[in-house]
């Protein structure tokens, strides 16, 4: 068997090993499973939340999106510590309203807010939809590595399938206590291997790390500049917003666990305070893919670079190391984003009454999402790639339902955030897919926002002249 | 609103406008590296003390009153 292969499996075992460890026995309650209790303090919310930073996205394609388009590839860098600053200010209310009403999911704050079952299920049909190609992504790349290393498409689909059986059996036994434990191990691996890549690498090639954009001023200095193209200022600026903006006000399911996990709102905003910090090593992949640009050919496949640079410098037993690291970045993000499909499912698509029967149909939603995903994996690999371009602009059209749900008081009624919602929906598809170019480089989720708040506030002027100004909630001299 | 709100603006503030800088936005280095990230890690890194001093701030005027 291939040396990469078998760490690969080595490493899909270990976390699925650790995330067993998470808990002595399986969990019988669905709010233990989803959102641990409420219970995490400080240090087990760094390794939750910090753990979200590094994905296969961010290992693997940060190095080969600075390879094919050099510093556009900086817009990466500002958008999750700007999104930190709004979610600093904001998760001391989600939270406080989250442990008083006892929310689990995005689902179930908005439809308490405002009290409409319609608005909780579309979020979450919403969230489920835009975030399923997410999952996909983490499993097709878990066997990316393999494959890119290996060269073997079977060994590629067998560690697919090995990763998908022990993520179900993890995260079935542990929930999000699960995916607490295997962050600690993915971080501490994830930081040893971008430590030895961002030394080995530079100095084989080019003798050091400012050696290498020494060459690369001097051969590509374009690639040093964000320029005019597809990756323009304009894709850069929007681009940034978008993101910043979705997982700022918590319109990714999957941040919504992690925040109701958490023991107490300082612990939250002590995570908030630090993460920019280690926000810092996402640098160590670009600076990677700047190398690249000197060694490989145009037209290599990008979110391989990292892998063939570290395979080309690096003993074979150390580029086993980084499979293993590449391993954790898929498995671990995926679990966590399982946690979020299988709670808004149960809770607020299926709303099932009692709670057995909504713990047993979170559980048969986790093995049906990541059944669906690795089948897609196998069979399909880019059937869900344009839904993947519609994740943050359509889950960004979540936001003016999220920021109005946490005001304490109702200034608009469920049917004006429904309008903007499905409108906002509706412009980001039209012209992401049938008209592509119509707005050039220009991100077309800031449109669909623009045209989601127009709605809203139409729609609460004209719940204002109808004379049906929506009542205000009762609970707020609680919670706020 | 509170004064202490404004103290991660500036740093935020430069990490969104670096593109439009034209002594960031360019093929030059600083200390070998680009000037993009430079001075994005930089921004980035002083995100942490301005989010300190704020919740600082913020547990002063509240009375301490988040426990940890």
């Amino acid at each position: 068997m291939n040396t990469v292969l078998v760490f690969a499996i080595v490493g899909i075992v270990l976390i699925g090993v650790l995330g067993f460890l998470g808990r002595r026995k399986p969990v019988r309650d669905l709010s233990e499973w989803t959102v641990g209790g409420r219970r995490y303090g400080a240090y087990t919310m760094w390794f939750l939340q910090a753990g979200e930073i590094f994905t296969t996205f961010t290992f693997l394609g940060l190095a080969g999106l600075a390879f094919s388009n050099g510093a556009a590839v900086f817009y990466s860098l500002p958008y999750l510590p700007v999104a930190y600053c709004v979610v600093f200010f904001v998760a001391r209310r989600v939270w406080t309203l989250g442990k008083t009403r006892g929310y689990l999911t995005q689902g179930d704050f908005l439809t308490d807010r405002f009290d409409s079952k319609l608005l909780g299920t579309l979020s979450a049909i919403i969230g489920v939809v835009f975030v399923l190609p997410y999952l996909q992504l983490q499993i097709t790349g878990l066997g990316l590595i393999v494959k890119l290393l290996t060269g073997n498409a079977a060994s590629a689909t067998l560690s697919m399938v090995i990763g998908c059986v022990f993520l179900i059996a993890f995260v079935l036994w542990t929930g999000l206590r699960g995916v607490a434990v295997t962050s600690y191990f993915k971080d501490a691996i994830m930081l040893i291997v971008l430590v030895v890549l961002v030394i080995a690498i530079p100095l084989h090639f080019a003798g050091g790390i400012s050696g290498i954009f020494h060459r690369v001023q001097q051969l590509h200095p374009a690639m040093l500049t964000v320029h005019a193209g597809s990756h323009d200022t304009t894709w850069f600026i929007t681009n940034m917003f978008v993101s910043a903006l979705g997982v700022g006000f918590i319109c990714l399911p999957h941040n919504w666990p992690s925040i109701f996990a958490a023991r107490s709102p300082k612990a939250l905003r002590r995570n908030y305070i630090f993460l920019p910090l280690y926000e810092l090593t996402i640098l160590i992949p670009m600076v990677i893919g700047f190398a690249a640009i000197l060694v490989l050919l145009p037209k290599t496949n990008p979110n391989g670079i990292l892998l063939s640079l570290s395979q080309n410098t690096l003993p074979t037993w150390v580029t086993g190391l980084v499979v293993v690291a590449g391993t954790a970045t898929a498995m671990v993000p995926a679990a966590g984003i399982i946690i979020a499909i299988s709670s808004l499912v149960a809770r607020n698509i299926a709303r099932v009454r009692n709670e057995r029967g909504q713990f047993w149909i979170n559980h048969g939603t986790v093995v049906a999402a990541v059944g669906l995903s690795l089948l897609l994996g196998i069979f399909l690999p880019n059937a869900l790639a344009n839904l993947l371009l519609l994740t943050y602009t359509g889950l960004v059209q979540l936001a003016p339902a999220n920021i109005l749900g946490m005001l304490n008081r109702k200034l608009v009624g469920k049917w004006p955030v429904i309008a903007g919602m499905v409108l906002g929906l509706a412009v980001v598809i039209v012209f992401t897919f049938p008209f592509p170019t119509a707005f050039g480089t220009f991100d077309v989720g800031i449109i669909g926002l623009g045209v989601n708040i127009v709605a809203v506030a139409l729609g609460a002027l004209i719940e204002r002249l109808l004379g049906a100004a929506p009542a205000q909630r009762t609970e707020d001299a609680v919670t706020a | 609103m509170r004064p202490y709100h404004l103290i991660p603006v500036l740093p935020a503030l430069a990490l969104i406008i670096m593109p439009f800088l034209p002594f960031v936005n360019t093929s030059e280095l600083w200390f070998g590296l680009p000037r993009m990230l430079v001075w994005g890690g930089i921004s980035c890194a002083l995100l942490t003390p301005a989010l300190y001093l704020t919740e600082r701030a913020m547990t002063r005027s509240r009375g301490g009153e988040d426990a940890s």
